[in-house]
């Protein structure tokens, strides 16, 4: 008890040198706790929704194996309803007819579709509806021009009751009337919602007045889900998908809960790294306080304390410290999760905070990461302290830093280290894929590991380059600075390999993704033919796309792009489900491919395809072999394999090359999905004519974008470029708490030199001098940890894609202005990690300073 | 302070002026009200050029401060102190600090050296801070007379007590200052080590002709001084020229007799 009440009072009389340790312990669990808040919260929130609008039992079409895509959703015959209604148990048959695949557009041509991803719907009001939904001003949809609009999308768009909307759906295009809106009375999620009534909705949307989506049936008083579920497929048979509310709900839970569980475990795994960090700053401030109180442990030792009891007051110290962290950090994981749900409500999905979902084992797992980690991190600097002699008490203690780090450390760290540049080596050589990511992540841990272990040693040589090159013009404040940095070599190691690991990720991807996109644009270049790129926004081009997009100038040809659903059986008598690419012949010129025999335009001859090498590999397939192709939906087709593509691509990989027309002999009209994208070439000399007629022509359809090639890189620019935002945002966090360990040390090594400070400021240092000084040692150490980082991350990045090469990943492009960038930004850190130290060491009195012991 | 006016300010060699630092009223209190605390009490004082001067008395007399004061490490609550012609009472801690590094020079009992540097390193920080190039031949001149010619590369860690302070000696010389101030800067040393590093102040004042001011209570110690000033209270209240161990030590039983007494 006496050594938990020492314990208590040192940590209480430290809170100041605690205090950037808990911040980190605090940062750590609140990331980890936030996401759990936040994902249980999501779970909870799409529980009520789904249970809100689930009937008690659902009537749906099967869905088939291997379908072929369709612009109109599966139905079921109309004459079902009658059915169904007679069916014992049944109070209520409310038929749905609704659709995904549909454009909204407001009268300047604007889409309504939300920015997130999330779909637009449109469907058949009824009285299923209100359970989820009030009108909220207006009336419901009463006739084929009418229309309700969910008052969010409407909001956003500036959309009122008497506007005109133009609704672009797979049947055709038609115009209403906004009558009403309606909004929601659980949370919305994010979708944009357009209802009508039922006729219109199975006549515009579907097609076709005799069918409907699905039926919601609603059980008599008495008759359990289950019961009414057996009657029900007793009556119609096994043909149809029917769900009681129960089932619904867990299948939408499902398909959910898998994109709910990948947001969540790359969250998790981002604030893994962070805490990962947060133990580089743990152990430094235990090293640091056991060294400061080396003669106080001396003297107990002294009058008799054993090793364990400072071991374990040390340890008890970490207890309180991580058990302070993750109760601050709980709380702080709750408010970080609220903000989240306040972006996504910005993103259009709107979360309640009363539905704030805060599990029994959230703080558990709080509480438990933030106290393992802090006391496993303070569990070296405990044991240094057990092993503090009774004779440090006497002696005096203006100890210039620990000692060399060991011949130990440094035989593990450079074997370590090696054997990580030898598993990147053999990844980057690796021909297959699973070996060689296998042996890339192996690397990847090997060298991070070991360069954490060397890196005390590798400071000595390091920070002296860096010295030389950045600080000696700085005269003799630099070299002090430099001598600083270099006393504590273990220490300087720990708070620059904190910097290092968020910054080699952050190197690492950048390499790759710049990568990608080199390597993408390279292959645009070499293998696209097509000016024009379009691609649908939606379920494939309507008619009256095509019929828009035939109606440009200035083309050369357009090529009809989709794919179609078949079982391939080869001759080996294998057989299995595959997507073929149906498109116009025109398009062996719109994506040149590489053939390893025969000729691109022969698989676009009647009854012919082409096969990719692998496949003809593993199957024995050779040129000329005939393939059965069983269509989906259509017949039987026996083709000729005229070309075997070559593997070796950015685009198509994989791909099955065959000719719409061939594809249509095949397959019935309405069972041909439609086209999917688009390309086109202009003729010689008129691509900027062409350009502007094809964006006129398709001028009504705001969902289809046309791109020319540079578009097209752009895009993949951007969208690499938006993926590598993310993650710099999320490693971000890794990268703050690695920063709050360059202050937690310089903040400390002040503290620790208050008496050398107060020797230079008498002999005559400045101010100015002083506060500078402990900024080049920051700016030093910074520097030191940029270099490990982008060098590993450089390592990292080149290696994975000499790997991807494999997967055409075959331009290395390294970012210099990002890697740059970043090293300059760490200098910039370093000097701000500085500040709060600087300014209290300069602030020091110089007699007080003198006179510490 | 008509007696300060007539006080010589010119010496008979080469126009420099005879006192190296003085002090007038000096008043250095602290806290307020009923617990206000006067460790120095309207002290004048005058250190001569070229001399060692020792500054002797009780625990609490305000022997420390005083040389605080002198040297512009602290501040005074009234008074004024010069360093040859300037006035350094008022001065901002920029000036301050230039004042120190370019004109005075510090031992203190302990802890006098950076642990990062070696020894000639810190020998010649003080110049190395002020951007100036150390006078070779009087370093030379220095590290020979401290007898550290052999340690130069040596980490203060590498160092015995006294070679430190020697090293100190040598920082605090070897920038040629106007005045050096030593804080017991034998206190924490053996008998002969101390008596080597003040045989190095001795040497320096008489072959150098430095100018030094130790606080000390050590009789022996303020013996190799050519003045010594006795502190009681926060004032001087005696003051011994060519000084012998004995009588200093004399001199100083009386204070502590006296200080049983009240």
């Amino acid at each position: 008890m006496t050594i938990f009440r020492t314990s208590l009072r040192n940590f209480l009389s430290h809170k100041g040198r605690m205090a950037l340790s808990l911040i980190a312990v605090l940062l750590s669990v609140a990331f980890v706790c936030g996401t759990l808040v936040f994902t249980d919260t999501m779970t909870a929130t799409f529980d009520k929704l789904f249970a809100t609008v689930a009937s008690d039992v659902d009537v749906q079409p099967k869905e088939k194996d291997n379908a072929q895509e369709s612009s109109i959703p599966a139905t079921l015959p109309a004459s079902l309803r009658d059915r169904l209604a007679g069916v014992p148990g049944v109070a209520k048959v409310e038929p749905e007819a609704a659709t995904r695949n549909i454009t909204v557009t407001t009268a300047n041509k604007q889409s309504l579709s939300p920015s997130s991803g999330a779909p637009t719907v449109g469907l058949n009001w009824n009285d299923s509806q209100r359970k989820s939904m009030d009108i909220t001003r207006g009336h419901q949809p009463r006739g084929a021009d009418e229309a309700v609009l969910d008052s969010d999308t409407a909001e956003k768009h500036h959309v009122k009751v008497g506007d005109t909307l133009r609704v672009i759906a797979a049947p055709g295009d038609f115009r209403v009337h906004v009558v009403g809106l309606a909004t929601y009375k659980t949370t919305n999620p994010g979708a944009a919602v357009l209802y009508f009534d039922t006729a219109t909705a199975q006549t515009k949307l579907l097609g076709s007045a005799r069918a409907f989506t699905g039926y919601g049936l609603t059980a008599a008083s008495g008759v359990s889900d289950e019961q009414l579920k057996k009657n029900v497929t007793a009556a119609i048979g096994e043909g149809y998908q029917v769900h009681t509310a129960a089932e619904s709900k867990k299948e939408n839970k499902k398909s959910l809960g898998s994109v709910l569980d990948v947001m969540k475990y790359a969250l998790l795994g981002f604030a893994g790294i962070a805490v990962l960090v947060g133990i580089f700053l743990i152990v430094n401030t235990f090293s640091m306080l056991v060294a400061q109180r080396t003669r106080e442990i001396g003297l107990m030792r002294a009058i008799g304390s054993s090793r364990r009891q400072i071991n374990r007051s040390v340890l008890a110290e970490a207890l309180l410290l991580g058990v302070t962290g993750s109760v601050l950090g709980i709380g702080g994981g709750i408010g970080l999760a609220v903000g989240l749900m306040k972006l996504m409500g910005s993103l259009g999905m709107k979360l309640d905070t009363a539905d704030l979902t805060v599990k029994a084992t959230t703080p558990l797992v709080g509480l438990a990461i933030g106290v393992v980690v802090t006391v496993l991190a303070a569990y070296l600097p405990a044991r240094r302290a057990g092993k503090i002699s009774p004779m440090a008490a006497l002696r005096d203690a203006g100890n210039p830093g620990d000692a060399k780090a060991g011949k130990v450390r440094a035989a593990l760290g450079v074997l370590l280290t090696a054997a990580g540049g030898g598993a990147l080596l053999l990844a980057a050589r690796s021909d297959r894929a699973s070996s060689g990511s296998a042996l890339l992540g192996l690397g990847i841990l090997l060298s991070l590991i070991g360069l954490v272990v060397v890196g005390p040693l590798l400071a000595g040589l390091i920070v002296r380059v860096i010295s030389a090159v950045v600080l000696r013009v700085f005269g003799p404040v630099g070299r002090l600075a430099e001598r600083n940095a270099l006393r504590n070599p273990r220490r300087t190691g720990a708070t620059a390999s904190a910097l290092m690991i968020g910054l080699s990720l952050v190197a690492a991807l950048s390499v790759v993704g710049s990568s990608m996109v080199a390597s993408a644009t390279d292959q645009v270049d070499r293998s696209v033919g097509a000016d024009f790129i379009m691609e649908s926004g939606g379920k494939g081009y309507t008619p009256a796309m095509l019929k828009a997009a035939r109606s440009a100038r200035y083309l050369d040809h357009l090529t009809e792009y989709t794919e179609v659903s078949a079982r391939v059986t080869t001759p080996d008598g294998k057989s299995g489900n595959q997507r073929l690419t149906a498109a116009d012949p025109s398009y062996a010129q719109d994506l040149r491919r590489q053939t390893v025999q025969g000729k691109l335009s022969g698989a676009y001859a009647a009854d012919a395809m082409s096969v990719p090498e692998g496949f003809a590999k593993d199957h024995k397939v050779k040129l000329g072999d005939r393939l059965t192709v069983a269509m989906t939906d259509g017949s039987t087709a026996r083709l000729r394999v005229n070309a075997i593509t070559s593997d070796d691509t950015a685009f198509d990989k994989g791909a099955m090359y065959l000719s719409t027309a061939t594809a249509k002999r095949y397959l019935p009209a309405d069972k041909m999905p439609p086209p999917r994208m688009l390309f086109a070439k202009a003729q010689d000399g008129h691509a900027k004519e062409a350009a502007a007629s094809l964006k006129a022509a398709m001028a009504d359809y705001p969902q289809i974008k046309v791109r020319d090639q540079s578009d097209y890189k752009k895009l993949i620019k951007d969208q690499v470029g938006q993926l590598l935002n993310l993650i710099y945002g999320l490693l971000a966090l890794a990268v703050i708490v690695a920063i709050l360990g360059v202050v937690n040390t310089l903040a400390l090594s002040v503290v620790e030199r208050t008496r050398e400070i107060g020797l230079m400021r008498a002999i005559g240092l400045s101010r100015r001098q002083l506060r500078r000084m402990i900024r080049l040692e920051s700016v030093v150490i910074a520097l030191f940890g940029a270099l490990l980082g982008l060098g590993l991350g450089l390592g990292w990045g080149a290696t994975a894609q000499k790997l991807l090469a494999l997967q055409g990943l075959d331009v290395l492009e390294i970012p210099w202005p990002t890697l740059g960038a970043v090293f300059l930004g760490s200098a910039l850190v370093g000097l701000a990690a500085a500040l709060a130290p600087a300014f209290r060491a300069g602030r020091m009195n110089v007699l007080k300073a003198i006179a510490t012991d | 302070m008509t007696t300060a006016v007539s006080i010589p300010r010119t010496g008979g060699s080469g126009g420099h002026a005879a006192v190296a630092a003085r002090g007038r009223r000096i008043v250095k209190s602290y806290g307020s009200g009923e617990t206000r605390v006067t460790a120095l009490d309207q002290v004048d004082v005058d250190i001569a050029r070229g001399r060692f001067t020792a500054i002797m008395g009780p625990s609490g007399s305000g022997k420390s401060t005083l040389m605080h004061c002198l040297a512009g490490l602290d501040t005074v609550t009234s008074g004024q102190i010069w360093i040859d012609e300037t006035e350094i009472t008022g001065l901002k801690d920029k000036k301050l600090t230039r004042l120190r590094r370019d004109r005075i020079g510090f031992i203190f009992q302990a802890f006098n050296l950076l642990p990062t540097l070696n020894a000639i390193e810190n020998i010649t920080l003080p110049m190395d801070i002020a951007g100036r190039k150390p006078d070779r031949a009087w370093l030379d001149r220095v590290v020979e007379t401290v007898g550290l010619a052999g340690r130069l590369k040596h980490r203060p860690n590498q160092l015995s007590g006294g070679q430190q302070q020697r090293v100190a000696v040598a920082r605090a010389l070897a920038a040629r200052p106007e005045i050096i101030f030593g804080d017991e800067p034998t206190g924490n040393l053996d008998s002969r080590a101390g008596a080597e590093v003040l045989g190095f102040l001795r040497r320096s004042v008489d072959e150098l002709g430095q100018t030094i001011v130790m606080v000390t209570h050590d009789a022996v110690a303020a013996s190799y001084a050519d003045r010594v000033l006795y502190l009681a209270d926060g004032r001087i209240v005696d003051e011994m020229h060519q000084p012998t161990a004995e009588m200093v030590f004399e001199r100083m039983k009386h204070f502590d007799a006296r200080g049983r007494v009240s």
